[in-house]
Order: C-alpha cells, then structure tokens, then sequence
C-alpha cells in the first residue's frame, strides 16, 4: 500500500510579514535596567515596577526544565521583550493603522466581530492595538479591556488576582513573564451574568527576534458564564521568536467558563506558555485546544479544583509536522469532595514531527468521591515522527475513581480497505480517516473555528497522500 | 546519613511531580559483605548446568551505577545457570535471611539455550525480626526459539530493603515469561528492562503487589521494541493499606525498525486505606509508524457493591476483602503450576491484610 506523504502546512495567510515598523523597542537581553524601561514605557505603577523586578530575580534562580524539549537554543540576550507598536490602543478598526487593520482582516478577525463574536481584542507585537466589546454587555457590568488598562483602572481586582493564581515561582518562564508581561485582556463577568456570545482576543507578533508576554486574566464571577477564545499566529522568520504569555482564570462558585485556543504560530517559534484556572465549588471549566504550530511548544493548562463538586473537562488535539516538536498536555488538581475530570486528548505526528502528551492528575487526600477519566490516542502518519506518552496518575486517597487508557498506532490498513470497499480512494479513505480522528475536538469548536481546523488538517492531506 | 537516588526513569518528566526517580534516607548500604549460606536449590535440575562464577555486569538501566557496581565487585552468591532442556523442567532457587545471613548480594545469570523450555523460581523470605538488605541482578538470555517462565518471589519482611535489576534480552521467536509477588521490603525498589531485539520476540510481566505499614515500592519497568512483531504485555496488579505507597513507572518504547510490533500495558492499584498512595506513569514512546500500543491506569477502592455482596454471603468486612483481593491477583497466580507455592503466596497475602 502507497505511504502516506503529506506536505508542511500552507501557511500564506499567517507568513504574511509587515515591515518590522514600530514605536519603540527595547534593546536585546534581560537586565534590571532593561526591565526598568519597560516599567517606565509602559506607565507602571510602582507595585508593578517592584512586581517586574522581584519576578527577574526568581527568573535569574530558576534553572531551565531537566525535561521535554532541548531549549538550548533560547538565548535571551537575543530576544527583545517588548515591541511597541506604532499606535495606540483603538475602539475602532478605522483608527488602527493600514498595514496592521489588513493583517487582523487577512486573518478574518473584523468580520468575525461582526458575525459570532461579543467583543474582541487584538494585540500586534507587545501592545494591544484594538479592543471592543458589544454594548448590552458593558451594561451588565461585563469588563473586557486590554491588561494595561485593568491595572489603571481596576486596581484592587488586578492587585488581588494578578499572578496569584500562577505564581512567579512556578517555572523559570513564569518568572520570565512577571518581568517582562505586556498586553493582554482582562475580563471580568459580574454575579449571574451569562454571556452567550464569545469573546476573542487575538494574538499576532509581528516583530523579528522578539518575544510576546501578554497575560490574560479572566474572572467569572458566581453564577456567572463565559466562552472566551484565544487565537495567535506570527509569520516566520529564521531565528526564534519566544512566546511566554501567562493565563490565569477564576471560576468561582456555581459558574461556567469555556477557554478555546487556536494556536498556529510560525516554526521558529518557542511557545512556553503557562495556563492555569482555579475552579470554585460546583462550578465548571473547559478547554478546548487546538496546537498547530510553534517549532517548540510546552503547554500544559491546569485546572485546580478547590470547590467542592467542581469539574473540568479538556478536549485538545496537536498536530506536528517537520521539525516541530510539540510537548502538551494537561494538569489536574483535586481539591475537594465530589470533583470530577475528564480528559480527551489526541495527537497527530507526520514528516518527522514529534508529538509528547504530558500530564498530572493529582486527587488528593481531601477529595473524596471523585472522579477522574482520561483518554489519549496519537495517530503516526509515517515512520520517521515520534509520538510519546507521559502521564503521571497520583492518587492520595482510596475513596476516587481513576481510570486512564491511552493508545498509540497508525491508521489501520482494515479501516482502509473497508472504505476503499464502499468505493473511496486510498487517498480519501485516508483523509477521511484523519478528519474523523481529529472529530471529536472539532465539534467542541465554534462552528468558524472548526471550520478553521477542518481546512488547516484539509489543507494537510489536499494532493499530498498517495 | 545522605539521601540516595535510584530508578532513574528512561524520560523524565517534571520534577514537581515527584516521580522520575525515587530518594531513598537513612539506607544503611553494607560495606564488609560477608558469606551468604542460606541458598537452596530443588526441583529438576538435568540437562541445566549451573556454575558458582559469573560474567561481569553491564547493565543498560539498573537502579544506580554505585548499586551496579556493589553486585559487581561483593556478590556473596554468584550463579550461572545455562538451560538445555527441551521439556519443561521446574527449579527452584531459595535464598533465605535470618541473624546469620542478613546481607545478600546475588547475581544470577540465566541462559535459555536454543530450543528450550523451563521454569525457574527465585524466591527470597526472611525471618521476621532482622533488617535484612538485599541488592540483586537477575539477568536472563532467551536464545533462538526458547521460552522460559522466571517466576520471583519476594516474601521478606517489612523491615528489610530489597533492591533488584533485571535485565532480559531476546533472540528471535524467544519468550520470556515473567512473574514477580513483589509482597516484601521497607522499600522495595526494582528495575526490569527487557531489551525486545530479536523478530517475533514476546514478553509478558506480570506482577502482583502488597503493601501495607509503610511500605514503599517502586517498580521501574521498561520494555523497548527493536525486533519486527516483537510484544511485550505488561500486568500488574496491585493493593495498598496503611500508609503503604507505590509509584509505577512502566515504559514500553517503539524502537524505529520494529514494525507490527505491540505492546500492552495495564495497572491497577486496590486502595484499602483513606491513606494509602499511589503514582503510576504509565509512558508509551514511539518512533515506528506500524506499532500498536495500549496502556490503562486505575486506581481506586474495592467497589462497595461487590463487597456487599460478599458480607451478605456472611463474610466479615477483613474476609471480605481478602476474597477480593485474591480474586483480582488470580488472574497472575492462576499461571504458576506450581501448587505449593502457589499456596504459600495465598497465604501470606492472607497474612499480610490481616
């Protein structure tokens, strides 16, 4: 039987590179004074300016991770934090500069404002460059603005949650952000409030030899709901860009949030982002991951049951081509009573991509009556990529329910044959094979989003298997 | 005295999740080894010629270098056994600790020769008051077309370190079956790889565990798949009380070149206790396409259903448990023939959950 071939992604819409045009930038490297200026550019107030400076001490303690991929090819004397873009922060799409409006256009941002979405932020390099959010939810209180104005604004909420839920000393790229963090959105969901539309903040580094620290910070307030949708993409360049963005989320009692991701950064990117939420009691958090690009990718979000009843459910898929190596996966705490989790990830390795899946479920010994279940499947597409499976299951107490099963295999010749049987070529057996795989996060998507994926796995299989 | 590190995993992982290797305090290693007496060995001995000097150690894994290197230069019993039998003949080897012998450093080396077929049992006990320490290496050749059943058996007490390597490697159309009753030791830390190289290549592992007080166990297993069709299935089946704890570290690694090999893994841990703790890490690694691999984890406690049902038939709570204990690691011990040990096993896990 002919081997499955399939071509690196078709990237046209995403390498599309603005003239590396700016307002400031900072200089390469990373020193108190470096981080003092950004302090400085960016207005902070003296607590940040003290914040920055602490976390740049743990940075400097903190050794790199003795496991997962090789990163010995960051090097932060060649990395400029903070980029600001050659314009202000704007409410409407007229104001943002030309080239700039016409890449968030290119990747259909505007026009999904206008049909599916609630509001939306976009950030170019280290600043946000627009934000917006529809009318009837700034009347119920709803606050969704850029990270930079939270911190003016709304000070105690930023100073009670900020870097509390994913704090500095966690890993070295952590500590990273807390110096260096620029950009972001900030939301907040009061009481009983259910916004049923989603919200989207989109991501999009521009500059070459940069990095992008943005920080999200959400805060679903009790009985309150929120689908949130994280997108970002850069074009590529021939050193690496690093992205270090940190995502910290409250779900407090009885509510509901939903965090998407679309990521497809450019192959030269180093995705070491940290995503963590704590959950309230009876309340529930989803993610939905999709991982396309990066050339290095360390991403493991974590929920953290504290409430009792709470629940956590992660739906993720990771497609890796050449030269990628995308090392993912989950974490779960269990806190309290009556938790429950459930994890669904699956993984696709072809042309000499490496995927790992990577995760911790830690019940512990409070958490009785709890409940954790968690399904891995990975999919080699030929026989020079690597897939790995490297779960940790820590149980601390008897009274849980535990299950994990994973697999691991090619697309099975049976399958094949029985397709081709029902009159489908080899090549559409196969493609069909592969779309139905990645199925079960697709459907978790918004309609747009799936569609997205769909042609991204699509674009993958056109012509390329045979 | 200074912690010590063993049991290293193939990958790791991050280290806040505690599980890469495992540090081991106040582990008095002996220095001044002297004889080992209480060594036995019964069974059907013809056509398996065993000898008292063995090759030297190079092992891939191992617990450590330094615990290596122990067997290496001091093993107080030293044997060579080379197998020619074609039918199946059972032996059985008998190491026993008691005041006089508290200090083993064993290493054994089996060859399975060509064709052959045999059961080997290795067994450890010790008596009850002593603080026995234990480091062994168990390393076995399955030639061209053998297959041999190795079945090890640690019933020391809970007192006592017991550290073992084992390492297998395989010619083609070997089998290598494997049983361990891991019941015994403090800390009870073993290392198995099995290097698959050979085509057509099997291995099965199948471990039972019991721990109670505050054992420790950790069992690093590591199967890698070089041979095409190679398998390995790995079982283990386990139960905890007290504040006993168990970390499982199983890796089953496609090898590139290994194509329509398998592997299967499985774990379950029992927890009999609110305070009982268990960590499994079950990896699968591959870099061949034409591979099919599973792996499943649970843990939790004997379901209260089946219990009841079990008290209803007029069982008492402890009974009750020990039948479902027993039920779940029947399907390990159904496969050793032999019948006394096999009734010794039962009973001591009747005497160890009482």
């Amino acid at each position: 039987m002919a081997k499955t071939n399939l071509d690196e992604i078709n990237r046209n819409i995403y390498d599309i590179k603005n003239k590396d045009e700016y307002d400031f930038k900072i200089k390469k490297g990373l020193t108190p004074e470096i981080i003092e200026e950004i302090a400085k550019q960016k207005n902070d107030p003296d607590w940040m300016k003290e914040f920055r400076l602490k976390a740049l001490e743990v940075y400097n303690k903190l050794e790199l991770p003795t496991w997962g991929p090789d990163l010995s090819e960051l090097d932060m004397s060649e990395i400029a934090t903070y980029v600001r873009p050659k314009t202000k922060l704007n409410s409407s799409w007229e104001d943002v500069p030309e080239d700039i409006k016409d890449t968030f256009d290119k990747l259909g941002i505007p026009e999904a404002e206008k049909t599916s979405l609630a509001g939306v932020g976009a950030q170019y390099d280290s600043e946000v460059v627009y934000h917006s959010m529809k009318e009837d939810l700034i009347k119920q209180g709803v606050i969704y603005t850029d990270m930079e104005t939270a911190v003016r604004e709304y000070p105690e909420l930023v100073k009670e949650h900020f870097m509390k839920c994913v704090p500095v000393h966690d890993h070295k790229f952590v500590a990273l952000h807390g110096a260096v963090w620029s950009g972001g959105s900030f939301v907040y969901v009061p009481k009983g409030v259910k916004v049923d539309i989603p919200l989207q903040s989109y991501f999009r580094l521009n500059s070459p030899e940069s990095g992008q620290f943005e920080h999200t910070l959400i805060i679903v307030d009790e009985g309150a709901s929120l689908h949130f949708i994280e997108g970002c993409s850069a074009p590529k360049y021939n050193k690496v860009n690093l992205h270090a963005g940190c995502v910290e989320l409250y779900v407090k009692d009885n509510a509901y949030l939903r965090y998407s991701t679309i990521e497809n950064w450019s192959k030269n990117m180093l995705n070491l982002n940290t995503k963590k939420a704590i959950v309230g009691k009876n309340a529930k958090m989803d993610w939905v991951s999709g991982s396309f690009g990066s050339k290095i990718s360390m991403l493991y979000p974590m929920s953290i049951l504290n409430g009792e009843g709470a629940k956590s459910e992660y739906t993720g898929i990771s497609f890796a081509g050449g030269g990628q190596n995308l090392d993912n996966g989950f974490k779960v705490v269990h806190n309290s009573t009556n938790t429950s989790s459930v994890v669904n990830a699956k993984s696709i390795s072809k042309n000499g991509g490496k995927c790992t899946y990577r995760s911790l479920v830690r019940i512990n010994e409070n958490a009785k009556n709890s409940k954790s279940s968690v399904s891995c499947e990975s999919l080699m597409l030929d026989d020079i990529s690597v897939s790995d499976t490297i779960p940790v299951n820590d149980i601390r107490t008897d009274e849980v329910e535990f299950s994990h099963e994973a697999k691991i295999g090619k697309i099975s010749d049976k399958t094949i044959f029985y397709l081709m049987s029902r009159g489908l070529s080899e090549e559409d057996a196969k493609a069909m094979i592969v779309r139905g795989f990645a199925h079960p996060i697709a459907k978790e998507l918004p309609v747009e989003y799936a569609v997205e994926m769909n042609n991204l796995i699509n674009l993958e299989l056109e012509g390329a298997i045979g | 005295m200074e912690k010590i590190s063993l049991n290293e995993t193939p990958v790791r992982t991050s280290k806040n999740f505690n599980i890469n290797n495992i540090k081991l305090e106040n582990i008095k290693i002996p220095e001044e080894i002297s004889e080992f007496k209480n060594m036995t060995i019964t069974g059907d001995t013809s056509k398996i010629n065993i000898e008292k000097d063995t090759s030297k150690i190079h092992l891939v894994y191992g617990l450590s270098e330094e615990f290596t290197n122990q067997v290496n230069k001091k093993a107080n019993q030293k044997l060579k056994i080379s197998i020619d039998s074609k039918q199946n003949k059972e032996f059985q080897i008998d190491f026993k600790f008691d005041n006089e012998n508290q200090v083993l450093l064993d290493n054994i080396e089996i060859v399975a020769n060509e064709s052959t077929k045999s059961t080997v049992i290795i067994k450890y006990i010790s008596s009850n008051e002593i603080e026995a320490f234990h480091n062994g290496i168990i390393r076995v050749k399955a030639k061209q077309n053998s297959e041999i059943n190795i079945i090890l058996v640690n019933l020391m007490n809970t007192k006592s370190n017991n550290f073992i390597a084992i390492e297998n490697t395989f010619e083609a159309n070997s089998k290598i079956n494997y049983y361990i009753i891991d019941f015994g030791g403090k800390n009870s830390i073993t290392n198995y790889y099995s290097n698959l190289v050979g085509e057509n290549s099997d291995n099965s592992l199948n471990t039972i565990y019991l721990g109670k007080e505050n054992q420790v166990f950790d069992l690093n297993y590591i199967g890698e798949l070089r041979g095409k069709k190679s398998n390995i299935d790995i079982e283990v089946q386990g139960a905890l009380k007290d504040t006993a704890k168990k970390h499982f570290k199983g890796t089953i690694d496609f090898k590139k070149g290994c194509k329509k090999a398998t592997g299967n893994e499985n774990e379950a841990c029992m927890l009999l206790s609110d305070t009982a703790k268990s960590i499994a890490l079950p990896m699968l690694l591959c870099s061949e396409e034409e591979v099919e691999g599973n792996h499943s984890s649970s843990a939790g406690k004997i379901g209260e259903k089946e219990l009841f049902y079990i008290m209803s038939r007029g069982f008492e709570l402890k009974e009750a448990m020990k039948l479902m204990v027993k039920a779940k690691f029947n399907k390990i011990l159904e496969n050793i023939k032999n019948e006394e040990l096999k009734n010794k096993i039962i009973d001591e896990i009747d005497l160890r959950l009482d």
